[in-house]
């Protein structure tokens, strides 16, 4: 009996020694910041460029291989494989454990803005100021720069598309019960009120409380900034005045029962669209392609305006969504990653396939005040403008606002304690406390000083 | 063991009852069946439990083998392989070690097994991230053989597969075929085998279900849609049918139902047409104790 | 014992040699044992002795994590809401699947190889399609459920609603694995010598009284093991909570289940030595209900 027990422990022992090993190889990467990278020569560019290369780039936009086909055009040399590695979440965490594993990671990877701190406070991010990036700054709407753009000054990302917040609506049950396009929030209370007493089966609007992207667009216009992040300090305050003013606007309609809390992009969300259950839907600007093909029974009875505002006559907007590309650190061909980052998102064929062809929100300023792309009248909304409506609130996007280290956590948290009193119309003051408590926790446990 | 019991008397209550649970366990799969008939409209629209004016069957079939350029088919495809091959080694594996054990007397022969056992009550989801990590070392992540590898080890096909050894391979037989001069090998092919296939059958039919079910691990595994199984394949389109892939994924829905339909046909039809083998290799299991 | 006559030694060289052979037998799949079971548990169980920070890196905890797991209230909940789920759905399931093996055993039955078949089936349909499947039957608003509720002129049930989730869950689990359980009784039964029922029945025992006082015992060994993989399937529920989270986002959080628990932990929170702690202890927890299960079982029968 002895032997064998002493060959299993000594097996155990080997893969403990075995973890030792691995865990000796994952660990150590450093912050990124700190030395100031120097440039690299044209000469430099030029021979990375021509030289045999394959890149690995992974992104969920459809049909993107048309735009890559244009870069592969320009630089034969270099091919580029495409991987969908799946949409936000599922994408972000099979390219963390990739990153932690050390292989398996692509070389250019589609991030939505508010990911990428998450994936610089790792040190996973290439800057791309060596690259000539910096110099790209005034071809983008300011904010959009602004969130690609580190506390040293980083370009950790090249903007691809956007979401400016604004609203769209259904003129038809405007019309029918004698509402007007509210301009302020007070206005949209009353309007939730009116519309729902008159028909129970309707709601002025569903806010989501699966929707943390949409909560903090609209944090992001009520002038909250929650999260600043310096170093290995961190600022949280979700539960600040402007947050509980938010929260309590939105509890109290959802307590009240006058607008819906139903879970969006759902199968049931998708019906409520499609049967008028829901008389507008505040979305980003990504948002009108996108319920022109998921809620054509109701082709001709939308309109897009401005989100309402806080104080009359004011101009804020906030963003929800909207995406970049980034060079992961540990590529082995970072010139041709960076070019390849930068190409995308600032050729004009590729940036105008982009708007025409996947209806893509530009983040680029030529673009947004190109007639080609504002002019377009679609019949979905009545042949209003509605390129033209976003690309006006584009510009009122407050650029100062920051995201925390640890977004997925942060999303979790919030679908556990303020999305879930949206759904259970329970207190959302109170579950602010609580989110601000779990952030808070978490924060600490990570090691970071907590302001 | 598979001759059928003389019929007593025939209760017709105990078959309408029987009956009526038939039909709870039978009405999603027909629901399944119905919904692959429809288009994405008609499926919200239209009554679910039976089916649509338009029949779009064969339409919606066409769709799911087109759609990203036949990726669906690479995807049946790999989990043919994935669970064939799992199962056959997995099988294989357990046979040899089951007879082992039930055959042989050596030092640890108890002690082994009671650690084999054991392992039977480790979370398999627990496992998946440190295999990953240990298999990203090594490089086998992003593989095929990342699914296949961790499928071979099925503690339980062991157990079944110890415990139906020790009834159907009478120790005379191995004792008379020694004494003929077969070695041991030789008599585990050409003699024990033989009594041991219902057994294995079972095992690697289970194993079958299990790597063909099998949708934790190559999750997280697996980043290259060309790789996916179905199952991965269906919960991604499920994800974009709910994402609506920014104007382009308007009609996913029909997909993954009629994917779904699609995927679960082999695996009945190989259930139904083994039925023989694996209930009484099961019967063992549950037998001894 | 025809070799009386063999001298003790070459005995004993046969033995060695037999020896041998059991090893060879039994080493390819303990090979592959270690090398994808005993190795990534060790792993694991070493990784759960430290702590990975954004800030500051990877340090040694010592059994921190294992503290912090026993009074983590959300890992808690998640263990008391499986053991719920075992103590509600295992009955019901299994019970089923008792009486179904019985039915099918009493020979009372017309159409016995279609009724078997039928409610086998589900068993092979993927977790992942059942939970669609059932994720879209249980629908609110358009679900053939809420459909036909409706036109019955009643207010469905919310079956993804915050207080029917648990049920619905334990629906979807006993649909898939009734069958399966149930062939494994029915299995048991039919190697259940004829000749014991055939005395009782002479004796003028009916078939009711002949399963319960027969059939049942002799299932004893056969109900164990399904309860025992019951067990384990219970407290490591992941795949359907997982495929209906989408459509219950705010009913079905991260800590749900513990399994569930763990992967959040692992894969959100970049948390993957507690995680491993998790896991660990979750696993420790199944050891111990199977083996009360098991003794509380024994202790019955004595």
């Amino acid at each position: 009996m002895r032997t064998p027990r002493l060959r299993l422990t000594r097996v155990l022992a080997a893969g403990v020694a075995a973890g030792l090993v691995l865990a000796g190889c994952g660990g150590g990467s450093d912050d990124g910041s700190g030395d100031t990278p120097s440039s690299v020569s044209q000469a430099d560019i030029d021979k990375a460029m021509q030289t045999p290369t394959e890149l690995t780039f992974w992104s969920w936009v459809p049909n993107i291989d048309k735009e890559i086909a244009l870069f592969q055009k320009k630089y034969p040399a270099i091919k580029v494989k495409l991987v969908n590695a799946g949409q936000g979440e599922p994408q972000y965490t099979k390219l963390r454990t990739a990153l932690k594993a050390g292989s398996g990671a692509p070389d250019v990877v589609q991030i939505e803005f508010q990911y990428i701190p998450t994936f610089t406070i790792t040190g996973d991010l290439l800057d791309l100021r060596p690259y000539g990036a910096e110099a790209l700054k005034d071809q983008f709407v300011d904010w959009t720069w602004g969130q690609v753009t580190g506390a040293d000054g980083q370009v950790w990302a090249i903007p691809q598309d956007t979401g400016p917040m604004g609203m769209l609506y259904r003129q038809d049950i405007f019309d029918k019960y004698g509402i007007k396009p509210p301009a302020t929030w007070d206005e949209f209370a009353a309007a939730a009120r009116t519309l729902h007493t008159a028909d129970p089966n309707v709601y002025l609007t569903n806010l989501a409380g699966n929707q943390n992207g949409a909560w903090m667009g609209l944090l992001w216009q009520a002038g909250a900034r929650p999260f600043k992040t310096d170093g290995d300090q961190i600022t949280v305050s979700v539960n600040d005045e402007a947050s509980k003013k938010l929260a309590g606007y939105w509890g109290g309609l959802a307590k009240e029962g006058v607008i819906a809390t139903d879970a969006d992009f759902t199968d049931q969300w998708f019906q409520g669209l499609n049967r008028g259950k829901y008389a507008t839907w505040l979305t980003a600007a990504w948002g009108p392609v996108f319920l022109s093909s998921s809620a054509k029974d109701t082709s001709g009875k939308w309109r897009a305006a401005p989100l309402p505002q806080w104080t009359a006559g004011a101009n804020e907007a906030g963003n929800w969504g909207g995406s970049t590309s980034a060079v992961v650190k540990a590529t082995k061909n970072p010139i041709a990653a960076a070019k390849f980052a930068e190409f995308l998102n600032t050729d004009p064929e590729s940036t105008m396939m982009f708007a025409t062809e996947q209806f893509l929100f530009p983040a680029t300023k030529s673009l947004l005040s190109n007639p080609a792309f504002t002019d377009q009248k679609p019949a979905f909304y009545g042949g209003q403008q509605v390129n033209q409506v976003f690309a006006g609130i584009s510009d009122t996007v407050a650029t100062d606002f920051q995201w925390p280290p640890f977004l997925d956590q942060t999303v979790n948290d919030w679908d556990e304690t303020v999305g879930k009193s949206l759904a259970d119309r329970t207190d959302t003051v109170a579950a602010l406390d609580q989110w601000q408590e779990r952030i808070t926790t978490y924060a600490k446990n990570q090691g970071f000083t907590v302001k | 063991m598979t001759t059928e019991r003389l019929p007593g008397k025939r209760s017709p209550l105990l078959t309408l009852a029987m009956l009526a649970f038939l039909v709870y366990f039978l009405l999603p799969l027909f629901w399944l069946v119905v919904a692959s008939t429809k288009t994405t409209g008609e499926l919200f629209s239209s009554f679910g439990l039976w089916f649509a004016d338009d029949f779009s069957l064969p339409g919606n079939i066409r769709d799911v083998f087109a759609a990203e350029n036949g990726v669906y088919g690479r995807w049946l495809l790999n989990t043919v392989v994935y669970a064939v091959v799992s199962a056959g080694g997995a099988a294989l594996l357990a046979a040899l070690g089951g007879y082992g054990f039930a055959k042989f007397r050596f030092r640890g022969n108890n002690a082994l097994f009671g650690v084999v056992l054991g392992s039977i009550m480790v979370p398999s989801t627990a496992l998946a991230i440190p295999t990953y990590l240990v298999f990203s070392k090594i490089g086998l992540v992003n593989t095929p053989w990342a699914i296949i590898l961790p499928s071979l080890v099925n503690p339980f096909g062991l157990y079944l597969m110890r415990v139906y050894a020790e009834d159907a391979v009478p120790d005379g037989l191995i004792e008379a075929a020694r004494i003929d001069g077969a070695g041991e090998f030789r008599i585990f092919w050409q003699v024990a085998m033989r009594l041991l296939a219902p057994g294995f059958v079972t095992v690697l039919l289970f194993t079958l279900v299990a790597t063909w079910n099998n949708y934790f691990l190559p999750l997280i595994m697996l980043n290259n849609p060309s790789l996916y199984p179905v199952t991965v394949g269906l919960a991604n389109w499920a994800a974009q049918a709910s994402m609506g892939g920014g104007g382009s994924g308007g009609n996913v829905l029909p997909l993954v139902v009629t994917g779904s339909l699609l995927s679960i046909v082999p695996l009945v039809i190989a259930f139904l047409m083994l039925q023989r083998y694996w209930q009484s290799g099961l019967g063992a299991g549950g037998v001894k104790q | 014992m025809s070799t009386v006559t063999a001298a003790v030694p070459r005995r004993r060289r046969v033995a060695s040699r037999r020896a041998a052979a059991g090893y060879l037998f039994v080493a390819p799949f303990l090979v592959v044992f270690v090398a994808m079971l005993v190795v990534p548990l060790a792993y694991a169980g070493y990784l759960s002795l430290f702590r990975e920070q954004l800030i500051g890196g990877t340090t040694f905890a010592g059994l921190d994590n294992y503290t912090r797991a026993l009074t983590d209230d959300r890992l808690l909940g998640g263990v008391a809401r499986v053991g719920a789920f075992f103590a509600i759905q295992v009955p019901i399931m299994l019970g089923l699947a008792l009486f179904f093996a019985l039915a099918l055993d009493s020979g009372a039955l017309w159409l016995s190889r279609v009724l078997r078949l039928g409610i086998f089936v589900p068993y092979a349909v993927p977790s992942v399609v059942a939970a669609l499947m059932w994720g879209y039957l249980y629908g609110p608003d358009f679900g053939p459920i809420a459909q036909l509720f409706d036109k019955v002129g009643w207010d469905a049930p919310n079956l993804l609603g915050a207080d029917l989730m648990l049920g619905s869950l334990a629906n979807v689990v006993t649909w898939e694995f009734t069958g399966y359980n149930m062939i494994i009784l029915y299995a048991a039964l039919r190697a259940v010598p004829t000749e014991l029922y055939e005395a009782a029945a002479v004796d003028g025992a009916g078939a009711w009284r002949i399963a319960w006082s027969i059939k049942i015992p002799a299932l004893r060994p056969a109900l164990m093991l399904t309860l025992i993989f019951s067990v384990i399937g219970s407290f490591q529920l992941f795949n359907e909570p997982q495929l209906l989270q989408r459509l219950a986002p705010n009913v079905i959080d991260s800590a749900y289940t513990p399994n569930l628990y763990a992967y959040s932990l692992a894969f959100t929170s970049q948390d993957v030595n507690y995680a491993a702690a998790v896991s660990f202890l979750l696993g420790i927890v199944i050891v111990a209900v199977s083996y009360t299960v098991q003794l509380a079982a024994n202790r019955r029968r004595s």
